[in-house]
């Protein structure tokens, strides 16, 4: 708990949560974390979907059933889309206030969450359908 | 007793600090909002990938249908700006990266890696693409 005392922030200002809410080193190393992952994972990933050109439906669905580009992909995806939500997040506190911040939160956790279980629910149902 | 104050609140009458606007711009600058920029066009870009894979989950007419648009010029123009847009802001993570670490930030360094990472940007989206001609 924050010492009332020793505090140089107003009680308004601390319910406002301006300042420090004493987690923003935490996103922070968790943006570098997902950064860091995604550079090889974008080379596999584009990799992944060179491979993929050449072929019509079945030999996509062939190509996406082998475990590597089915992990490849799935690991792009929910890595990406967690790092793509921080980056949104500080996007909307940038430039989105009042109650409309509060939606576009909400939001942007409600797309990336819905599009992170959708594109892994497909390449699952691909290898296992 | 009511305040007839002409000001709307307090904090509307204080002076302003003088923002960006007072700043010469420069390609690190551009670049910084670039990155931003490319970061939000991914994040809806992404709705393409699900709808891909769902596709090529499904059966044959729900995958002619994403490939039939994705291979449009229309499509093709959307997966050429998606594919920039990646790797630009790969590289533009990788300055960062860099610019965060505490190296790079010196001025011949510094402007050679954001003209390095812009002109890096679209020569890898001209590789993959060319490879992509070659291999389809």
């Amino acid at each position: 708990m924050i010492d009332d005392k020793a505090s140089l922030r107003s009680p308004l200002a601390r319910v406002r949560h301006l300042g420090s809410a004493r987690s923003g080193a935490e996103e922070n190393w968790l943006m570098r974390l997902t950064s860091a992952a995604l550079i090889p994972l974008t080379v596999a990933f584009v990799w992944v979907m060179l491979s993929l050109l050449s072929k019509d439906y079945n030999g996509v669905r062939a190509v996406l059933s082998r475990p590597l580009p089915a992990i490849i992909v799935m690991l792009f995806v929910l890595t990406g889309l967690y790092h793509m939500q921080i980056g949104m997040r500080s996007i909307i506190l940038d430039y989105v206030h009042g109650h409309a911040k509060e939606w576009a939160l909400m939001a942007n956790l409600f797309f990336a969450g819905a599009l992170a279980l959708a594109c892994v629910y497909a390449v699952l149902r691909i290898g296992f359908v | 007793m009511a305040s007839t104050d002409a000001s709307p609140s307090p904090a509307g009458a204080r002076p302003l600090s003088p923002h960006l606007s007072v700043y010469r711009l420069t390609l690190t600058m551009l670049m910084s909002i670039a990155h931003r920029i490319t970061g939000g066009a991914l994040y809806v870009g992404t709705l393409l990938l699900a709808w891909f894979l769902i596709a090529a989950s499904m059966d044959a007419s729900a995958f002619a249908a994403v490939s039939g648009f994705l291979t449009s010029i229309i499509g093709r123009l959307i997966l050429f700006g998606f594919s920039w847009a990646l790797f630009h802001h790969a590289l533009g993570g990788v300055r960062h990266a860099i610019w965060d670490a505490g190296y790079g930030l010196d001025k011949p360094l510094r402007e050679w890696l954001t003209q390095g990472t812009l002109i890096g940007g679209f020569v890898l989206t001209i590789i993959v693409w060319s490879i992509g001609y070659a291999v389809r």
